[in-house]
Formats: structure tokens, sequence, C-alpha cells
């Protein structure tokens, strides 16, 4: 499977949390090859389900989100502008951005427009204007618009994915599909292998509203250890000395704390060293912003494990992301499934 | 028109770095035009001759220059600082794709996580001196090797159809300008004109004042972009032009005030010939105009514009019956100018 492409079809796919079908069916799609069955439920949270044979193995559960961050329609104004809502997406980036409008006959273009500079009073020129402030210009008569767009169409970043210099990718919903990917290399590097336990990938929704679809469905699956993977910060330029930043091409970053049990994840680092895989370390005390935190209140509890790769400018745009970190996660997650057995569990 | 703004729009050409556009223009106009030649500033100019000859010259310009950045140095990381290239709001760049370099390397000008931001920054836009370019090489010494400080920076934008009869893309202003006298030398003429594809617009619009001194025009037309504000969040008063309304022309920019023998005799002939034409509502921008009126001896001038949605940004975007309409007035002004003996 070829990583950086696999992970270019997924970006480049639309679906934003609460829609993400489209981007379901490409996951789906994906697993496929790699596991016994896969399933799509209500929501579009894809199961793929590699079971290893014996009673009462463990369960093993492998989780990434495919929903990405957006922005959704609210009105279609008699000039045939639009007014939106954006979630999380820094409102610094507006003006001027390029949108893909998901209308229910296709996509259209949009640009957030940008206030001309004759408009700006002396003393405002660094002030950000929010969604409140600004339109979407679809280029077309308010009669049209009004035609081909309705309020609570998703809107969508619209630049494909480029290739940049050092292993690095550049692209939309890098956060989360990017984990997606090492979870899909993992599956390759023990197919065939004898395992010790179920695993179950999971290809989930929501997580960006709370990690809605993953809590759902480790209630489902009620797994004896749910790994969640996500995206964490790596060093940009203009990061403060507080921000807690990684470094990109240094390995999946193993967290560490009352979201990630410790026992295990000290398990999983003596298994990166062993296998010399590179790798790094996060201490999260209390929330740790994925879908860990959701899934850890299932039915009566479900332990939990988080994995990260890190990302340069999340949710944005231009998310930035080493191909090379996606491949040793996959690694490591591929060693976590080849290890994990009722001594992996207790993490003795 | 269409296919040639396009060509015209994708290429690379920041004041300063206008010889990928100069070349494929001169190329273009070869075949049709008497005369041609590149001056010192780079400047392109070409002379047909018309059915009629003229007392004094006839000029008309665009820009070939749009607004980008210049690579200023390499952060300890590999990342880039830049300085913008013509009156860029820093709004319009964050998380834009770009492009650096006769190679055109990729980057982007990254914004970090919103996660690590506070109400308070996100309340305050980054400057220049704030941004940079990331082309993601690991180190330093990766950057340089594959750009150098002083590296002109495009934006990276497609050329695209949008809504109805609309299209988005970058350095609109003025490839658009260009687009037009292009078509207009592949015509036959009225009269002998020259045709100043001009550099160095977006930083002052020197390149004109040369060519003025070297014409000695008695009448300049000039074609640009113009702010369109006609949104919902701009008082109407300050829209200054509006998409859809056709060609925009006006009575003065903030450089000089145009020759109102010419505005009204212009304004009248396109009535009568239903071209559609609105007036530029706001005294906002320069333009070629003033530099070539005080080149020399001294010219007429008038500017005639397409009104363009977010100018100066990656993501300009302008109705392309506007523009058809600025080819017909355009070819209109050329008559009305007459002989220029003025």
């Amino acid at each position: 499977m070829d990583l950086r492409e696999t992970t270019k079809r997924l970006i480049n796919a639309f679906g934003v949390s609460g829609d993400e079908f489209r981007v379901a069916e490409i996951a789906a799609d994906l697993m496929r090859p790699f596991v016994d069955r896969t399933e799509i439920d209500q929501f579009g949270n894809v199961t793929g389900y590699r079971l290893c044979g014996r009673v009462g193995a463990p369960k093993l559960l492998i989780d990434a989100h495919i929903d990405q961050i957006g922005f959704m329609v609210t009105e279609v104004t008699e000039q045939g502008f639009l007014r939106f809502v954006a979630m999380g997406v820094d409102q610094r980036m507006l003006q001027s951005l390029e949108l893909v409008v998901l209308t229910r006959s296709g996509t259209i273009p949009g640009v957030v427009c940008a206030i001309p500079a004759h408009q700006q009073k002396s003393g405002e020129e660094k002030k950000v204007l929010g969604p409140d402030d600004l339109v979407v210009d679809l280029g077309m008569s308010g009669e049209t618009a009004r035609k081909t767009v309705r309020v609570g169409d998703y809107m969508v970043f619209a630049d494909p994915a480029v290739d940049v210099q050092g292993d690095t990718l550049c692209g939309k919903a890098i956060d989360d599909r990017s984990c997606l990917v090492s979870i899909l290399h993992a599956l390759e590097l023990i197919k065939g292998k004898d395992v010790n336990c179920d695993i179950l990938a999971l290809a989930s929704t929501k997580e960006e509203l709370g990690g809605h679809g993953a809590m759902g469905c480790a209630y489902t699956h009620n797994p004896d250890l749910a790994i969640a993977l996500d995206v964490c910060h790596a060093r940009t330029p203009d990061n403060c000395p507080a921000d807690t930043v990684f470094e990109m091409g240094k390995g999946p970053v193993v967290v560490i704390g009352s979201n990630s049990r410790p026992r295990v994840a000290r398990r999983v680092l003596e298994i990166a060293r062993a296998k010399e895989i590179p790798h790094q370390v996060k201490a999260v005390p209390g929330s740790s912003g994925t879908n860990a935190w959701s899934m850890q209140l299932a039915r009566e509890g479900v332990q939990t494990l988080i994995l990260s790769i890190p990302v340069k400018y999340m949710h944005t745009p231009a998310e930035m992301i080493c191909m090379k970190d996606v491949e040793n996660t996959g690694r490591l997650l591929s060693e976590i499934c080849l290890a994990y057995d009722a001594g992996l569990r207790e993490g003795q | 028109m269409r296919e040639l703004l396009k060509d015209l729009c994708e290429l690379d050409g920041v004041s300063g770095f206008e010889d990928e556009v100069c070349l494929f223009i001169k190329r273009r106009i070869l075949p049709f035009v008497d005369h041609v030649n590149v001056d010192a500033l780079g400047n392109l100019l070409a002379f047909k001759k018309g059915r009629k000859p003229r007392v004094r010259p006839c000029i008309v310009s665009a820009h070939m220059d749009e607004v980008g950045f210049l690579v200023k140095g390499f952060t300890d990381k590999g990342e880039l600082t830049i300085v913008p290239v013509g009156a860029i709001d820093p709004r319009v760049v964050v998380g834009r794709r770009v492009r650096i370099g006769d190679k055109r390397i990729p980057g982007a000008i990254g914004l970090k996580a919103i996660h690590l931001t506070t109400e308070e920054e996100r309340s305050i836009a980054p400057g220049f001196d704030q941004l940079h370019i990331d082309i993601g090489a690991p180190t330093k010494d990766d950057a340089e090797g594959l750009v150098r400080v002083a590296d002109p920076v495009t934006f990276d934008s497609r050329f695209i159809p949008m809504g109805e009869g609309c299209v988005k893309a970058k350095a609109l202003d003025d490839r658009a300008g260009c687009a037009v006298m292009i078509t207009m030398l592949e015509a036959e003429l009225e009269y002998d004109t020259w045709f100043a594809f001009t550099t160095n617009g977006e930083i002052g619009y020197r390149g004109a004042s040369v060519v003025a001194r070297r014409l000695d025009p008695g009448v300049c037309i000039v074609l640009d972009g113009t702010a369109a504000g006609d949104l919902p969040e701009v008082d109407p008063h300050l829209h200054g032009t509006g998409l859809r309304k056709g060609a925009a022309l006006s009575f003065m920019d903030r450089g000089t005030i145009y020759s109102r023998r010419l505005v009204k005799s212009l304004t009248e002939a396109a009535t009568d010939r239903g071209i559609r034409w609105q007036y530029k509502q706001m005294v906002s921008d320069l333009t070629d105009a003033s530099t070539l009126e005080r080149g020399a001896s001294g010219a007429q001038t008038i500017t005639l514009s397409v009104p363009v949605r977010n100018i100066r940004s990656a993501s300009s975007i302008i109705c392309l019956s506007d523009l058809d309409e600025l080819s017909k007035l355009a070819v209109l002004a050329i008559r009305e100018a007459g002989d220029c003996d003025v």
C-alpha cells in the first residue's frame, strides 16, 4: 500500500462532522483487504473485524476519526452570498479563504470575501473579522444561489493535497485521516500473521464535536483496550515557549496519563525500544482532546491508550505531516497487535 | 478571452520579476505588431499601425506584475521569512499555498493550531513579520539548498470558473487588462496606437513613467483592475464598483484627474452603443495614469477598469461579461482619443 497516495485519497475527500458517509465508503474500501468483514453503521462509523478465531480472545479496538472540521451555511442572501458558521477554524485565516460548498447536486467553489482596503478605517488594519462579519461569494445571482445552495449545506477547505520537502505531505483533514492510514498500515503488516486477540479497526465520526462516534462504538464493541490515534502538535515558528510540541520525523508520540493507561503505555514504550521504532513521549494529566476521553466512559469503563502523530498547522488548509511518522506509527501499532495478550492488557 | 486570461493568470510575475509574463505576451503579439521592444525597466512596448495616423502618440497600458512576496531570510529550523511585494493585506495570506522561484517550490504560509491560541490572540491579525512560509524542509541547510534570499514568491491559486460567468484566480489585476490589450492587438485598429505592458505597477506604477518619457504621449488609456466592494457588510455608498454592472470608469483617481473631455465623450459614445458601464464611485486607488500624465510634456489620461472582488489576494473574482464590456470600451476609447492633437 502506498501510504502517501492512500493518505491523499482520504484527505482530498469531503466529510465534515455529521456527514462523513463519503469518507466512510473510502475507509471501508481501504480496510477490506486486511479484515474479515467491514460494517458501516447509521452514523457512518466503519468497523473492520479481524478475528483471531480463539474463543474468549481479548478485544483490541484501534480508532481514528474520519470527520474533518468545516463550515455550515446559515443563510443564502438575496444577492447570492452565503452566511456561515465556522467549526474549529481560526478566524484569522478567513478572509479570501477558498472553499468548496457541498450542495445536494455536487460541489461548487466559493470564496470568503476579503473586505477591500478602502473599507479599512485607520487603526483597524489588524482587526480580525469573524464569520459574522463575512460572507462567501459564489459568483452567482441570488436566484441561482438560492436554487443551488441550502441552509445546512457544509463547506470545506478547497485546496487539494500537495507534496512538499522533507517527506512531508501538506493538505486538509490530515487531522485525523492520516492516523487511519497508520491503522491500515498496521493491518497490512500483520496480514497473515497469528495474533492472540480480535482486532477491530474503527474509522469513527463526529470526533470534532466531542468524540460521539467512537463513544457509541466503544459501547457496542466493549473492547478490552481501545487505542485512540489522533494527531498532536508539531513545532512551528509561531509557537510560544509554553506550547507542548513535538518534532516531525521523530516518530509516534506515546501519551501517558489518566486517559492513556500508564502501565500499558510504558509497556508500549518498551516494545518501541525493543523493535527500534523512533518515538516520543507526552505527559497528559487530564483530557487528551481525543476519542479516548469519551471512549473511556463507555459502558462500565474502557481501558484506553493514545498514540499521536505530530502535525503542523492543525485545523488549517495547510496541515503538514511527515510520512515516515505515519509509517512508524503503523509499525508500532502492528507490534502492539502482535504483543497483545492478557499481559499487555493488564499492563504487567 | 477566457483561455488567454487563464494562461496569463497562471504565469508568475511578481513586481520586479515580470520576465515570464513579458515573454509570453511578446511571443503572442509578435505576429500582429509593427514594432516591439523591451526597455530597461522590463516594460514591453508594442506599436501597431491603424487606418489613421495620430499627431501625438496614444498609449494603452496595463501592468504585467502581480502582488506577492520576496524571501527575506531563513529561520534556524528551515522556514522562510517574507516581505510583501505590493499592498497585500496580511489577513488574506494566512493558510495560503505559495510557490517559490523558478522551480516553483511548493510551500504554505502556516498558522499554529487554534488549540494553542487564546481568544485574545485570535482577535489580532499576524503581520508579515510574524508569518512564515513552510516548504517542509527539515533544516535550514535543506531550505537554503532549494530557495534563495530574494526569490520571488507567488500565490499558488488555480484559475477556475465560478458560479455564473465568473472566474477565480490570482493576478486578475492586471492580467485582465493585459488580456484586453492582446485581444485589441489581434484586430485591426482605427488609429496608430502604442501598447505598453508595464512593470512595477503594484509598487508605485514606476514602469509607466519611463514609457511616457520615451513616447511623449498625447493621450493615455489605462486598463486596470479595481476593487469591487459590493458586499453586504459594506455600506452601499462605499461599494466603489460592483460585479455584473459592466466596465468601470471614473473622473479621477488618487493621483490625478482624468481628461473631462475624454470621460464625457466616451461615456456618451458607450451609452449610444449599448456598452454596459458604471462609474467607479470611490476615489481610492492609483493607476498608471498619473505617472503617464507627468512622464514628459503632459498627457490626457483616463482609466478604464474591470471590477475585481478580493483584489490583491490569491482568490480574486471577476465577471467575464464585465471584462467583455471593458474590451468594447477600450476599443471605443482608442477612437474617442482621436488624433491626439492636444
